[in-house]
């Protein structure tokens, strides 16, 4: 059978604005696994994270409580498998690998949140979404799942939508990160689309 | 912009989430006419009063749940998952 290399549609190195205080980066690459799993379930026990939060577990993974009976798994590139099967199945459970299926990229700095407060109608405030926080809305008219995971005590938020919306998407939150200073390099402006 | 509170998700923008209308008792389709299952299709009160709705959280949680809106004025009462 032969082997689909999927690629990431976004193909650029990390953005940065000149000041450093916001970042912005592609993470295609990183493992998704998702789990659906009953109440009941050992799955549901061994991932045990509420909806609506976030956990690092001992391999490192950031476990994710995505929706009701639903979590999402993030690990490093390559470890999609390792991660899936660590996953009991059984009862009624389903673990999937959306790692392809599913665009993703990395907003990190202290004006990170005023850029993507921009382009949505969450409220991306510490006190209603602090670090760990897991949830769900759209970003640019983008259904998108979020993740307040924040690096060595800086924000940072890891957003996946689905795949074909993954360029549309970085490019938008691009262009909002442009006011605080992110140099956009050619073809990449939302305006020359 | 109103604001609905989801039972999962908390308060969110209309926008996250797609009104699924008012909630209606489902006739046996083995047992009723063709009248009553064509009203249970498509007739609605639609009173400028208090209404049970169903919504959908497509946005976040991807649950449906009801809440009591006033037509009137989008006030919002009570919620709970469907």
């Amino acid at each position: 059978m032969s082997e689909i290399t999927m690629k990431s549609p976004v193909d650029l190195d990390p953005l940065s604005a000149s000041d450093g205080n916001v970042t912005l980066e592609d993470a295609y690459a990183t493992s998704k696994i998702q789990v659906r799993a009953g109440a009941g379930t050992i799955a549901a026990a061994l991932l045990s994270v509420s909806y609506g939060s976030s956990t690092r577990n001992d391999a490192g993974d950031l476990v994710c409580g995505s929706r009701p009976d639903e979590w999402t798994i993030y690990g490093d590139p390559g470890r999609a498998d390792t991660i899936a099967a660590s996953v009991p199945t059984e009862g009624f459970v389903t673990v999937i690998d959306i790692t392809h299926g599913r665009a993703m990229l990395r907003i990190s700095g202290s004006n990170a949140a005023s850029a993507l407060q921009k382009i949505c109608n969450l409220d991306l405030s510490d006190e209603l979404t602090p670090n760990g926080a897991v949830f769900s809305g759209s970003l640019g008219g983008v259904s998108c799942d979020w993740v307040r995971d924040d690096q060595s005590g800086e924000t940072s938020f890891l957003i996946s939508c689905e795949r074909s919306f993954g360029k549309f998407l970085f490019i938008a939150v691009a262009d909002a990160c442009i006011e605080f200073g992110l140099h956009v390099p050619a073809g990449w402006e939302l305006h020359g689309h | 912009m109103i604001v609905v509170p989801c039972p999962n998700c908390g308060p969110r923008n209309s926008g996250d989430l797609r009104p699924a209308g008012e909630v209606v008792s489902r006739p046996d389709p083995a047992t009723c006419s063709l009248r009553e299952w064509r009203e249970y299709l498509y007739m609605r009160h639609n009173p400028a009063d208090w209404v049970t709705e169903t919504w959908y959280c497509r946005g976040g949680c991807r649950r449906y749940f009801t809440i009591e809106r006033n037509t009137a004025t989008n006030e919002i009462r009570g919620q709970e998952a469907s």
